[in-house]
C-alpha cells in the first residue's frame, strides 16, 4: 500500500530504522568473517589479510571428513524430507481436519533444539533396547541394531526438525495453484500422478527448490540434534561447537565460522536472487494479464 | 458393450454429503443423448455438485449414477466418457494453447502426426485459428475459455460438461458465446450438461433445463414448459417475471380450481391435479401477460379481473414494468413493451383494474 | 450407499483387486498418510512417552522402569527450578524487546512498502535468519567481548572511557544473544499476521479519521494478536530451550531450561532430563492453550487455506 500523503522524510527514517536492524543482525557474521581473515586473530591492532585459517581448516583430515558427513547428512534430509513435504501439503490441502493436522506438522517449530534432541536420544535408545530384546525373545538377529544411535536417527532427528519449514514453504507455493487445473488434467484423461507431474509441479517447482535450499541449509547449521543423535561420526558444526567450548575463540574457530556462514549466504543468496529475478518475471506476467481479464 | 437404448446420464437416488451438511439430496433423473441439457438454479443449490458427481469429481454419499449405461458412481474422472469445461483458470498456465489442447490425446499415446491434425481442426472450430503458440496469459477471457472448449472436445468423449463456463465474461460476450455453444453442440451432437445460475443463459443454450435448488431437483422439462408453464411455485418465482399469489382452494371443477385469494375468487386451470376444497395454494401468472385498464373499462370474458391501485412504472429499457397494489396490499408486475405505450396513461394512485387470460395462469400446490 | 433397483442393466464387473488396491482408493490414498505416521512416530510419541520416561528409575547408566518422582523433586529443590524461572525471565525479555524492535517494521513493511516489494524486504531479514544461530551466537563474542566492536566503537567515539562488561558473559549477555538470534521471527510472524488484514480497513479507517494510536491499538494490535502471539511463543520457549546461547555468553552459572537437560544428559541422568523436557513440554503447552483461548490461533492459517 503506498500513501500519497505520507511525509517522505517519515518514510526515509522508517527505512533507515529497517535497514539500521538488518544491518545490526549481520553486522557481527561480517565481523566475524573479518576477523577469519587476519593472520593475527580476534583483537589484534593490526590487520593482516591471510587464508591461512582457512588453510589450517581445511588441511584437518578431520574436519574434511566432518565435511563429508554433513553432506551426507543434508543429502538424506532432502531425499527424506522433500517427498514428504509434499505429501503433507497435498495431504493438508484433502484433510478436512486441517487445524489437528497443521497443529502436529508445526509443532517441532515450539520444541527448542535441546528439548526435542533429549527426548529423542531417549527414544531412540529405548527403541534399540526394544527391538534387541524382540529379538533375543524370538531367537533372531534380525533386529539387532535397529534404531542404534548413527546415521539414520540423526537423519530421523533432521527431518523432524526440517520438515516443518520445507511444509510451510511448499504450502504457500501450492495456495497460488488452483485445484481446477488437476481437474481439469483429470477430465483430459490424466491419472492422479500423471496431472501432479504434468500440471501441478511444474507451477511449484520453484518452491520445491527452495525448499530444498532450505533444508540443505537447516541441516548443514543445525548442531544440537544432531550432536546428541549422531552416534560414531561429527558433522561439521559439531567440530566447530567442540572447538568454541574446547580451545575458545582461535583462528581455526573464525575460519570454521567463516565457512559456515558463507555457505550459507551463497546457498540463501542464489535462491533470493533468483525468486527476486522470477517474482520479476511473474510480475510482468501478471501486468500483461491484469489487462485483457476476462473480456474479449 | 454400449446399449443402444439407454441414455446418456442416468442419476439414481443420488446424494452427497459434507459431514453434516447436504449439498445434495437423493436426486433422480436422466438426460438422452444429444440433448444440450443445462443445470439451473441459485447459488449453492447443489447443482456444480450434482455436475462434479458426474463427472467424477466428488465420490457420491448414495445412489448411483450411469453413464450409458454404466455404473461410474466409484471411477475417476479419468476412467469416464466425460470431459469438464471449467469456469476459469483452468488452462494450465505453463503450457501454450496448442500444448493445452493436446495434452489430453498425447495421455492417450495418438501419434504426434495426428495430435497435430486434430488440435488444430478443433482450434479451427473454436474460432482460434493461428493461436497454436499462445500462452493462456495472452488470452482474453473469452478465448481462454474456447480454448478449454477445445481442450475437451478434441477428446471426442460422449459427454461434455461445462461448470459455468460464461460466468466469468462480461454480458455481451457472455451473449455471443451462449450461441456458439449452441451451434458448436449441434455440430458435434454429443451431450453436453451445462451448469448455469443465467436463466437467460440457459434458456438460450439448452434443450431441457432441469431447475436445482437446495440440493434438490425442483423440475425438469424442455426450456419452453419451464418458462411457460412451470408446475413448481420455486420454478415460477425463479424463472422469468412472475407474480404468484396465494389463497385457498374454494371450489374444484373438472379442470379448474378457485382459489379464494381474500379479496377475489379466480378460476385457475388445473387439470388433472389432486387437491381438495379448504387447502392452501397459490398460482402464478407472467408479468407480461397482465394488462392494466381503467376500473370501469370493459375486458374480455375469458380474462380474469381484480381491482388494483397504480402504483408507479419503472423503465427498464426494452420493457417497461408498471406496479400496482391489489387491495390486500400485495405487488404485482404488469411488463410491457417500452415502445407499446400501454398502460402509460395512469398516474400513481389511480384506481384500476388489472386481468390476465385466465387459462394462462398456472396453480402451485403449497 | 443405497441399494439400487436392478433394471436388468449390464453391471460392469467389479473392479479387480490389484487396480483396487493400486488404485485412488488403495495405496495412493495411504501413501498420504505416511507424514501424518511419521511425525506421530517419531515427534509425538517421543513427546509423549517424555513424560513416562521422566518418573523411571535412575540406574548408573540408564534408566529402568518404575515410579519415582525423585527426578522433580531433584528439580524443584536445588537450584535447577530458580534458574528455570530465571531463564523464563530473560526469556519473556527477549520477547518483549523483540517485539518493540521488531513489530514496527512488520508494520511498516505491510503498510508503506509497495505490494510487490514487500516479500522482497522481507527477504533482507531471512538471510540473517539463514546464517548458522551457531555461528550468529558466536559471533557476537567478538562483539560484545572487553575489547569487542561496542566497546572499541563507543571507546574511540568517547562516550566511554571504560569499557562495559556487563553486556557479556551475563545475564544481559544472554537476551541479548536471544534478541539477536529469534528477532526476525517477530517480524515474520507479525507481517504473516498482518498480511491478512486486508487494505481497505487501513482504508476505512483513514476515511473515518481514526487516529494514528487508535488505530494500532483497536485495529493492528487485536488483528495481528495472534501471530504476534505466536511469534512471541516460538522466541519464548527458543530462549528457554536453545543451550547454546547462555553456553557462549552467559557468564559462569548461566543456565536455561535447555542447558540444565543437557546437562543432565551429559551426566547420563535421564529421568532428570526427561522431567526438565517435560515441565518444558507442559509450559509450551500451557502458553499455547492460553494463546488459543485469548486468540484463537486458528486465524494464522488463512492466509494458506
Amino acid at each position: 500500500m503506498y500513501d500519497d500523503f505520507a511525509n517522505p522524510w517519515t518514510i526515509r527514517l522508517k527505512w533507515a530504522y529497517l535497514l539500521a536492524v538488518v544491518f545490526a543482525l549481520l553486522m557481527p557474521v561480517f565481523y566475524t568473517i573479518g576477523i577469519s581473515f587476519n593472520l593475527h586473530g580476534f583483537g589484534a591492532r593490526i590487520y593482516e589479510f591471510t587464508f591461512e585459517w582457512y588453510r589450517v581448516v581445511l588441511g584437518d583430515t578431520l574436519l574434511v571428513i566432518s565435511l563429508k558427513w554433513t553432506l551426507y547428512l543434508a543429502l538424506a534430509t532432502i531425499a527424506a524430507t522433500i517427498p514428504m513435504a509434499l505429501l503433507s501439503a497435498k495431504f493438508y490441502k484433502r484433510t478436512r481436519r486441517k487445524v489437528a493436522f497443521v497443529a502436529l506438522m508445526l509443532s517441532p517449530l515450539f520444541v527448542p533444539a535441546d528439548i526435542m534432541g533429549s527426548s529423542l536420544l531417549v527414544f531412540f535408545k529405548n527403541l534399540a533396547k526394544g527391538f534387541a530384546w524382540l529379538g533375543q525373545t524370538l531367537g533372531v538377529g534380525w533386529f539387532d541394531g535397529w534404531f542404534d544411535l548413527g546415521f539414520l536417527t540423526a537423519v530421523i532427528g533432521q527431518i523432524i526438525y526440517t520438515h516443518p519449514y520445507a511444509f510451510i514453504v511448499i504450502l504457500i507455493t501450492m495456495s497460488r495453484y488452483r485445484v481446477q487445473q488437476t481437474e481439469a488434467a483429470r477430465a483430459c484423461g490424466a491419472n492422479a500422478w500423471q496431472a501432479f507431474w504434468d500440471v501441478e509441479f511444474p507451477q511449484i517447482r520453484v518452491g520445491v527448490f527452495s525448499s530444498c535450499a532450505f533444508v540443505t541449509i537447516l541441516s548443514f547449521n543445525e548442531a544440537v540434534r544432531t550432536a546428541l543423535l549422531k552416534g560414531g561420526f561429527d558433522t561439521f558444526s559439531n567440530m566447530l561447537v567442540a572447538q568454541m567450548l574446547n580451545i575458545g575463540m582461535s583462528g581455526e574457530s573464525y575460519a570454521m565460522a567463516g565457512i559456515m556462514s558463507i555457505v550459507s549466504m551463497i546457498v540463501i543468496g542464489t535462491v533470493i536472487v533468483y525468486t527476486l529475478v522470477r517474482a520479476e518475471r511473474l510480475e510482468r506476467r501478471a501486468r500483461a494479464m491484469a489487462e485483457p481479464v476476462m473480456s474479449d | 458393450m454400449t446399449e443402444p437404448a439407454a441414455k446418456a446420464v442416468e442419476v439414481v437416488e443420488l446424494g452427497k454429503n459434507y459431514g453434516s451438511v447436504t449439498a445434495l439430496k437423493s436426486v433422480s433423473f436422466s438426460i438422452e443423448s444429444g440433448m444440450y441439457y443445462a443445470l439451473l438454479g441459485p447459488s449453492g443449490g447443489g447443482k456444480t455438485t450434482l455436475l462434479r458427481l458426474i463427472g467424477g469429481f466428488l465420490r457420491p454419499s448414495a445412489g448411483r449414477i450411469f453413464l450409458h449405461g454404466h455404473d461410474v458412481s466409484l471411477l475417476p474422472p479419468n476412467r469416464r466418457p466425460t470431459s469438464m469445461v471449467f469456469q476459469n483458470y483452468a488452462l494450465f498456465p505453463h503450457m501454450t494453447v496448442e500444448r493445452n489442447v493436446a495434452y489430453g490425446l498425447k495421455l492417450l499415446r495418438v501419434p504426434a502426426g495426428d495430435i497435430r491434425d486434430r488440435v488444430d481442426r478443433m482450434l479451427a472450430m473454436v474460432g482460434l485459428e493461428g493461436y497454436n503458440r499462445r500462452m493462456p496469459h495472452e488470452l482474453s477471457g473469452g478465448q481462454q475459455q474456447r480454448v478449454q472448449l477445445a481442450r475437451s472436445l478434441v477428446l471426442e468423449r460422449d459427454i461434455l460438461l461445462l461448470d459455468e463456463p460464461l460466468a466469468s465474461l462480461d454480458a455481451r460476450l457472455r451473449k455471443d458465446m451462449c450461441l456458439e455453444l449452441k451451434r458448436l453442440q449441434e455440430k458435434v451432437g454429443i451431450t453436453f450438461i451445462h451448469v448455469t445460475h443465467n436463466q437467460e443463459e440457459a434458456l438460450t443454450v439448452a434443450d431441457r433445463i432441469a431447475i436445482i435448488a437446495d440440493g434438490e431437483l425442483v423440475e425438469e422439462g424442455s426450456a419452453r414448459d419451464v418458462y411457460e408453464t412451470p408446475n413448481k411455485r420455486f420454478t415460477a418465482e425463479f424463472i422469468g417475471d412472475n407474480n404468484v399469489l396465494e389463497g385457498t382452494v374454494s371450489d374444484l371443477s373438472a379442470n379448474s380450481a378457485t382459489l379464494d385469494i381474500g379479496f377475489a375468487k379466480i378460476d385457475v386451470p388445473a387439470p388433472g391435479v389432486t387437491i381438495r376444497t379448504g387447502e392452501r395454494a397459490a398460482f402464478s401468472i407472467r408479468s407480461e401477460l397482465l394488462r392494466i385498464a381503467g376500473r370501469n373499462e370493459d375486458i374480455s370474458d375469458s380474462w380474469q379481473v381484480v381491482p388494483a391501485r397504480y402504483v408507479e412504472d419503472v423503465y427498464l429499457g426494452l420493457t417497461v414494468s408498471h406496479l400496482v397494489q391489489l387491495p390486500d396490499g400485495t405487488e404485482v408486475v404488469a411488463r410491457v413493451m417500452s415502445d407499446s405505450g400501454e398502460n402509460g396513461r395512469f398516474e400513481p394512485g389511480d384506481d384500476v383494474a388489472v386481468g390476465w387470460p385466465a387459462n394462462r395462469a398456472r396453480l402451485h400446490l403449497a | 450407499m443405497t441399494p439400487t433397483t436392478d433394471r436388468g442393466r449390464d453391471l460392469p464387473a467389479p473392479p479387480d483387486r490389484w487396480r483396487r488396491l493400486l488404485g485412488e482408493d488403495g495405496i495412493q490414498k495411504w501413501v498420504f498418510y505416511i507424514p501424518v505416521v511419521f511425525f506421530i512416530l517419531f515427534f509425538a510419541a517421543p513427546m509423549a512417552l517424555t513424560v513416562v520416561w521422566s518418573v523411571f528409575e535412575r540406574t548408573q547408566f540408564w534408566m529402568e522402569p518404575g515410579f519415582t518422582l525423585f527426578a522433580y523433586e531433584n528439580f524443584f529443590t536445588s537450584a535447577r527450578a530458580e534458574n528455570y524461572v530465571l531463564s523464563m525471565l530473560h526469556a519473556a525479555a527477549a520477547v518483549v524487546i523483540s517485539f518493540v524492535i521488531g513489530f514496527p517494521i512488520a508494520v511498516f513493511i505491510r503498510r508503506r512498502v509497495t505490494r510487490a516489494a514487500q516479500h522482497r524486504v522481507i527477504l533482507l531479514f531471512i538471510l540473517p535468519f539463514m546464517i548458522s544461530e551457531l555461528v550468529r551466537v558466536f559471533a557476537m563474542r567478538p562483539v560484545l567481548g572487553r575489547n569487542g566492536v561496542v566497546n572499541s566503537v563507543l571507546m574511540e567515539l568517547g562516550i566511554l572511557s571504560e569499557p562495559i562488561t556487563v553486556i557479556l558473559y551475563s545475564p544481559l549477555g544472554v537476551i541479548i544473544g536471544d534478541v539477536m538470534s529469534f528477532l526476525p521471527f517477530m517480524i515474520f510472524a507479525g507481517f504473516l499476521a498482518l498480511e491478512a488484514v486486508q487494505n481497505y480497513i487501513f482504508e476505512v479507517c483513514d476515511d473515518l479519521g481514526t487516529g494514528r494510536v487508535r488505530l494500532f491499538a483497536d485495529i493492528v494490535l487485536p488483528l495481528a494478536a495472534p501471530g504476534i502471539f505466536a511469534g512471541s511463543v516460538f522466541i519464548f520457549v527458543n530462549s528457554m530451550g536453545v543451550a547454546l546461547v547462555p553456553t557462549l555468553l552467559g557468564g559462569p552459572g548461566a543456565v536455561n531450561a535447555g542447558l540444565i537437560a543437557n546437562q543432565a544428559i551429559v551426566a547420563l541422568d535421564f529421568p532428570l532430563a526427561m522431567a526438565i523436557s517435560t515441565i518444558m513440554i507442559f509450559t509450551l503447552v500451557l502458553l499455547l492453550y492460553i494463546g488459543h483461548r485469548l486468540f484463537d490461533l486458528t486465524k494464522i492459517l488463512e492466509p494458506i487455506s
